[in-house]
């Protein structure tokens, strides 16, 4: 009796589920890179770097195209997805997405709907990178790199460590930007990057066979939107302030001026911030205080290195060409943009909720006006494993 | 189920016809005295034992009689049978010894063969029986009765290393096939005369001798007398291994789980005894059961107590562990890369996939492939004849290792799959509790090939669910995890110190259930105390 139980137990488990989703290992491409242009003809073109993964394995390359990059135009990027084997032979998987592009012009023309199938879709999850491209999306696709091979492997690996051991790319997700989007106190920001060199021989194996590639997309700057609109660029380091203020880093490297023609450079290796916005005076006043642990990097100024006089300076020089940096990238983009990327207007929503109700729905102006204050304490913790310099030795 | 296909296939009852000749088991009320008619006992042993060359009858005479001496050859030493008949009867005093009567052969005995153990019988089937265990017997004309003097020849096998629970550090005694020197192995570990020994002779044909072990003040006596009714019970015509007797005094039949501890370790059973559980030994078998059993019991070995307890838990987790990957490793690889590639990182996910590259099976195939060459293999490991051994790990390492990935006919990575799996099944310190994994780890793949993780997970579930079902002579399976008894978890997966564990399992509802009241952590004297 009990054995018919568990027989028609099982039996019935297979009206619950089933084969339907079943795909052996040899009928699926991997997707690691999706490109998302304005179509010629129609509203998008996708283009998908699906891999080759005998190629990106050391026992079986032959030394093929390590990936293949195929595009396609339509009206939906979810149809689209689904159509690509009209180019490509095997099924593609979209869960080991790591890179997704989008143009600059799809960007500017604020055509940004098709997130809501990244976001909807079960397969994509929310951990990959997103750029946007100084030209156009598919080209960063077609540039081969000779360690990862495939384009937006290299991509998601580069960004990473950028944001993590310098700290220029904004590392900002999906949700980031969505979230972002719907805010009222905060607008945003995505990587830009571009392709360096020639773009038509990076489209071939060849790329990678050489020390200097002839192509190779880089890290350009920091794409600042309004809503879903992309208005314009800051530059890496100002990325990097951007990451400052957000407390979204803890290792960058600073270069200050010791004295007149000579410079150090610091390695700040614990980073935190902390904001408060209020209200003086019928105008907002940003203060951002900063706190660095660093240590000495570099000097070229012949200091004496064993007098905690010397620390001092350093700190006071490094604080201060620090404050002066964060002040000039937020007062940039009051200037030149006008939106709220840092997310103040979120900091004000918790600080001072009343007065951020009466403003929200023209924050961004707001900002413009606001009062920027930002203290720095840096405390230079060590110098390396040299005290004294062989700089002091020469004079 | 089986009474089912019983009905089935032999719709009319099974013709039972005894196997067991009248001279063993004769029926109530046919005994046949042995009523001093020497000529005619003589004929009948004869017709009884046949042409077996083994089987003896010498003529002789006794206290001025004359007499008949039967013995098989086989099971007596004529060494014996020399020194203590031929020379006792050949004595100038025994000659003059005159035996008229039953009371003179008592006499008789008692004077002559007091040195060895002797016994008097009074029908034909004790007779036989007498014969058959290795004893010499001596009958006389006009005499009722017949003395039976105990000659059995103790040949067994050398205590050696057990083969199959071999441990680092402790005993490397093994028990053998001579139940007595399986006794004398408990018994030099317990010294407690409470630790008793009943015995009873199981199967028809066999009538192999079965001892059940218990210490008396301690063990629960409702498992004792469950033990002992369903021993009693067993009809079977022929028992050579504890194997025989687990099957028929198991709670149920359908399960791959063992429902009794076997081991070939008498640390291990002194242990169990000690806990209050049953011991069952059977003649001829190096194996002794103990009854009841939990499941942690199987992930348990002496070793754990003479290694620090530290250590011993450990490995305990170990075992644990190794478990879990013996049974549902396979599945799990062939679910997630069928199924869940979501689940692999990238970079293994292109591995794995470039490694695939060119095997023209689907998963299911290829992991049913290895898994059942590999069991092959095993299985032929195990019956090959030990001069061919290296043959077969040769052929077996080269066929599965290289040649059938070189081939392209299955890949890398499921030949590491595989062999982890195997390896983590010789963990088990019980050989048939690891078959149950064995066993079930093919039903998972299939689940896990049809619904992916899904079916593995109902595949637990179904598993836990019938685990929990079990009993062993009453107690619950899985106890003391569930039913959960805070008590009893200082050996379950962490072992505690010895001196920590003070109580007996409590789901064993033993007599005594403290077992060491005043055990307590060493504690070294203050310093700068003594000399």
């Amino acid at each position: 009796m009990q054995v018919i139980k568990i027989v028609s137990f099982v039996f019935l488990l297979s009206f619950l589920a089933g084969c339907w989703d079943a795909r052996e290992l040899g009928d699926i491409s991997v997707v690691t890179g999706i490109a998302i242009d304005k179509g010629e003809h129609q509203r998008y073109k996708l283009t998908i770097e699906g891999l080759n993964a005998s190629e990106l394995n050391a026992k079986t390359a032959r030394g093929d195209a390590p990936s293949v990059v195929y595009a396609l135009e339509g009206d939906t990027i979810a149809e689209l997805s689904q159509k690509m084997n009209a180019g490509i032979s095997r099924k593609l998987i979209y869960s080991h997405v790591r890179t997704v592009v989008i143009s600059e012009e799809l960007a500017r023309e604020g055509l940004l709907d098709f997130l809501d199938f990244l976001e909807r879709n079960r397969e994509i999850r929310d951990d990959f990178i997103f750029l946007l491209a100084k030209g156009r999306a598919d080209e960063i696709l077609r540039v081969t790199y000779p360690v990862q091979k495939a384009s937006t492997m290299k991509l998601a690996v580069q960004f990473r460590m950028m944001a993590d051991h310098w700290g220029g790319d904004p590392d900002v997700r999906l949700k980031d930007v969505i979230e972002a989007m719907v805010s009222p106190g905060r607008e945003p920001v995505l990587t830009a990057v571009r392709v360096q060199g020639e773009k038509e021989k990076g489209n071939a194996v060849d790329n990678m066979k050489k020390v200097t590639p002839d192509a190779l997309v880089v890290l350009d700057s920091l794409a600042v939107f309004k809503k879903d609109r992309y208005l314009g660029d800051l530059t890496i380091v100002d990325s990097r302030n951007y990451l400052l203020i957000e407390n979204g880093i803890q290792l960058t490297s600073f270069t200050v001026p010791c004295r007149k023609g000579k410079d150090m450079a610091v390695r700040v290796y614990n980073a935190s911030s902390k904001r408060k916005v209020k209200y003086k005076d019928g105008k907002p006043h940003i203060d951002i205080e900063l706190f660095l642990e660093s240590r000495l990097d570099a000097t070229q100024c012949a200091d004496d290195l064993t007098r905690p006089e010397t620390y001092v300076k350093y700190e006071k020089l490094v604080s201060d060409a620090v404050s002066r940096d964060v002040e000039s990238t937020v007062k940039r983009v009051q200037e030149k943009f006008k939106v709220d990327i840092f997310g103040f207007g979120e900091d004000m929503y918790r600080q001072d909720f009343e007065h951020f109700e009466k403003v929200k729905d023209y924050w961004n102006e707001e900002f413009t006006r606001a009062k920027i204050q930002v203290n720095t304490s840096v405390m230079l913790r060590r110098a390396g494993i040299r005290t004294k310099s062989f700089l002091t030795e020469k004079q | 189920m089986i009474n089912w296909i019983q009905k089935i296939f032999f719709p009319s009852k099974i013709q039972r016809k005894q196997s067991t000749p009248d001279e063993l088991v004769p029926e109530e009320g046919t005994e046949k005295v042995l009523n001093g008619d020497i000529q005619s006992i003589h004929a009948e042993m004869n017709k009884a034992f046949g042409k077996s060359a083994d089987f003896k009858a010498g003529e002789l005479k006794i206290g001025g009689k004359r007499g008949f001496a039967f013995y098989l050859d086989s099971m007596t030493d004529s060494k014996g049978i020399n020194e203590i008949i031929t020379k006792t009867l050949s004595d100038p005093t025994a000659k003059q010894y005159r035996i008229n009567n039953e009371e003179e052969l008592k006499g008789f005995c008692r004077e002559f063969f007091s040195a060895s153990a002797y016994q008097i019988i009074s029908y034909q089937h004790e007779l036989v029986w007498q014969l058959l265990s290795g004893s010499a017997v001596i009958v006389v004309e006009g005499i009722e009765g017949a003395v039976s003097i105990d000659l059995k020849t103790s040949e067994h096998r050398s205590i050696v290393e057990p083969s199959t629970q071999t441990v680092v550090r402790g005993p490397k005694d093994g028990f053998v096939e001579s139940i007595m020197v399986n006794v004398s192995l408990i018994r030099r570990r317990i010294k407690n005369p409470h630790l008793q020994f009943e015995a009873f002779q199981i199967g028809k044909d066999t009538r192999t001798t079965v001892y059940v072990a218990y210490i008396d003040n301690i063990v629960n006596l409702g498992i004792r007398n469950e033990v002992i009714k369903r021993i009693k019970s067993i009809e079977a015509n022929a028992i050579f291994e504890s194997g025989n007797i687990e099957e028929f005094i198991a709670d149920k039949t359908w399960t791959p789980f063992p429902l009794a501890y076997n081991t070939e370790r008498p640390d291990s059973i002194a242990g169990h005894l000690l806990e209050g559980k049953v011991a069952i030994l059977v003649d001829g078998s190096p194996f002794v059961l103990s009854v009841p059993v939990t499941i942690v019991d199987f992930f348990e070995i002496s070793e754990d107590y003479y290694e620090p307890f530290m250590m011993g838990s450990f490995v305990r987790f170990i075992r644990y562990l190794s478990f879990l990957i013996a049974l549902v490793t396979p599945a799990f690889y062939v679910a997630v890369i069928t199924y869940h590639h979501e689940l692999i990182p990238t970079q293994l996910l292109l591995g794995i996939i470039a490694q695939r590259e060119g095997v023209p099976f689907p998963a299911l195939v290829e992991v049913l492939l290895m898994e059942i060459t590999f069991e092959i293999l095993r299985e032929a490991g195990v019956r090959m004849p030990r001069a061919v051994g290296q043959t077969v790990s040769i052929v077996g390492a080269l066929v599965i290792g290289q040649a059938a990935v070189e081939a392209g006919i299955v890949s890398a990575s499921m030949v590491i799959v595989v062999a982890v799996t195997a390896i983590a099944n010789f963990v088990s310190p019980v050989y048939s509790f690891a078959s149950a994994s064995r066993l079930l780890r093919f039903i998972m793949i299939l689940l896990s090939a049809g619904f992916g993780l899904y079916g593995v997970l109902i595949g637990l579930v179904a598993m836990v669910a019938h685990l929990s079902s079990l009993r062993s002579f009453g107690v619950p399976y899985l106890a003391p995890v569930a039913p959960f008894v805070w008590e009893d978890q200082n050996d379950v997966f962490i072992r505690f110190p010895i001196w920590g564990m003070k109580k007996r399992p409590r789901y064993l509802d033993t007599q005594a259930p403290i077992k060491q009241p005043g055990s307590k952590s060493p504690t070294p004297p203050p310093e700068g105390d003594g000399s």
